[in-house]
């Protein structure tokens, strides 16, 4: 039952995704609609439903990742193990972010006229996640600040492995460097302009022969052997042969 | 020889250091090359510029916030042409964390700019995990799948979405990415649904779109900041992508130095090691 029902579902959820690829399933829902007496079904899509379904199973996955990330630091910080603190940041800022946004910003839903009933509607900064909402300050003013900090620290990183790992060692090393090269130079102003002291149109002739050359036929190359590889373990999941989604081999 | 040896081996700090003073440097000194357009960026201006004033246009903010030095700008730059042409934008965000909020954010300053009123002129209809299942499900239904917006308006309030059920409403779709997403608007919103997509891509994903590009399937491409630069040129709305230019002008010219650094020493010390052995 365990391994038997994920593989049905996937089955049947795969099939009715190829079979609205090719045939107009409205036309299937009408006709089960009319023989059934299943009015609901009628101008509906059997694609539509399994979508549907898709994202409202997908909420629940988030949900599943709160709820392992919560278990797992508060467990790190009960237990006092190395670098709790961090971890109880970690489920501090979880909980700081996801209820303002989960708090209705209405009053006129249910929900609102118990907030809005206990709370005074100057608090309402806190509820939601609108423009002038604490979640929006805490999203711009820390969140995003840090993420960018994180990332422009790669920038100091890739100069310095650039200087030690980017060496002509073999034809191969030296055209990759040489191309390398010449786009950087092509992709900033000041590099275009020095490019052009050779020549006005070399700048054109980088687009043309390594952009839209070279390099389109390398990554068609990639994007249709993986299309090829997606196609192949999406059957595979289909006919129940490919299992570890389930965590077992 | 030990010149180049201690060079080999120079402590990374005075590395970092060269990165840090060729990005500030710019901030002091202005520079200011000028930002030419390349065919790509050109095509994906025509093609929202081409379309009649007051279209529908989708424009995703599907990046995460680490990525909006380079996206931020499409995005703004986008939201300017797409509101001097009095055209109405839906947005929304295959990306949980940050883009609904970047878009609330920008969408709402550049319309206060141009006097457009939400849910009459722009829409944003926020983040609905599984993006796959959710680029599908726009197709029959845009309530389907968003049955309010991104501050929980139901989307039978907003008078915009009542003239927005799918994609067939909709001029043109403009994905502004830092991810796989893209790929994903043309396989499945482009080549089983027909709209036309463009996009605007952060510089380590833009080689992989010019095979889209070249295949018809994505109507023009913004690769990286200077993409972002181009079409803020176009636009005619001068922002941070051209002013960033000049410190990635700078940052580029000196990792490019320091790989041509790096080589010398290479060669000059393989020489003498290989004399020597």
């Amino acid at each position: 039952m365990k391994k038997t029902v994920p593989v049905v579902v996937a089955f049947l959820a795969g099939f009715v995704m190829v079979i609205s690829f090719f045939f107009n399933t409205e036309q299937i829902m009408n006709w089960l609609s009319v023989t059934f007496g299943m009015d609901s079904l009628h101008g509906k899509t059997m694609e539509g439903f399994v979508l549907q379904w898709v994202t409202i199973v997908s909420g629940f996955t988030l949900v599943l990742g709160v709820f392992s990330i919560v278990r797992v630091n508060a467990r790190a910080v009960a237990k006092k193990s190395e670098g709790w603190f961090y971890k109880l940041l970690t489920v501090v800022s979880v909980f700081a972010m996801a209820i303002p946004a989960m708090l209705p910003v209405s009053k006129d839903t249910v929900g609102g006229k118990i907030v809005f009933g206990i709370f005074p509607d100057s608090w309402r900064a806190l509820f939601g996640t609108g423009p002038t909402s604490i979640y929006d300050w805490l999203f711009t003013y820390l969140d995003q600040p840090m993420m960018e900090t994180m990332f422009a620290m790669l920038a100091f990183f890739i100069a310095s492995a650039a200087y030690r790992a980017f060496r002509a060692r073999n034809a191969e090393a030296t055209l990759l460097l040489l191309t390398a090269v010449i786009v950087m130079l092509w992709r900033v102003p000041m590099g275009e302009a020095f490019l052009r002291l050779f020549s006005d149109s070399l700048p054109n002739y980088i687009d043309l022969f390594i952009m839209n050359g070279f390099n389109v036929a390398v990554q068609r190359g990639i994007i249709i052997g993986a299309a090829l590889g997606a196609a192949s373990m999406s059957l595979r999941i289909m006919l129940g042969i490919e299992r570890t989604y389930m965590g077992k081999g | 020889m030990e010149f180049w040896r201690k060079i080999m081996n120079i402590d990374r700090r005075w590395v970092y250091l060269l990165i840090a003073l060729s990005v500030t440097f710019p901030m002091i000194v202005v520079i200011k090359f000028p930002v030419e357009v390349t065919p790509v960026a050109r095509q994906l201006y025509d093609a929202i510029d081409k379309l009649p004033d007051s279209s529908v246009v989708m424009l995703t903010f599907d990046y995460y916030p680490n990525a909006a030095a380079e996206t931020e700008p499409m995005s703004i730059a986008a939201l300017h042409h797409m509101f001097k042409k009095d055209m109405r934008v839906v947005t929304l965000s295959n990306i949980p964390l940050g883009g609904p909020t970047i878009a609330e954010r920008i969408t709402r300053e550049i319309a206060a700019e141009y006097d457009k009123v939400y849910g009459v002129d722009y829409v944003n209809l926020g983040y609905k995990a599984n993006y796959n299942a959710v680029m599908h499900g726009l197709a029959n239904s845009i309530e389907s799948i968003f049955p309010s917006d991104y501050t929980n308006t139901p989307l039978k309030d907003l008078p915009l979405m009542d003239s927005v059920k799918n994609y067939d409403d909709i001029g043109f779709i403009y994905v502004v990415a830092d991810n796989a997403t893209v790929d994903y608007w043309i396989q499945i919103v482009n080549a089983q649904y027909g709209v036309p997509i463009g996009s605007g891509v952060t510089a380590v994903v833009a080689p992989k779109m010019y095979s889209f590009v070249n295949s018809g399937q994505m109507t023009g491409l913004l690769g990286g900041m200077k993409g972002a630069a181009e079409y803020e040129k176009m636009v005619g709305e001068e922002g941070k992508a051209i002013r960033g230019m000049d410190a990635q002008s700078m940052a580029h010219l000196a990792i490019i130095f320091l790989v041509i650094l790096g080589n010398i020493g290479f060669f000059a010390t393989r020489k003498k090691e290989g004399k020597e052995s």
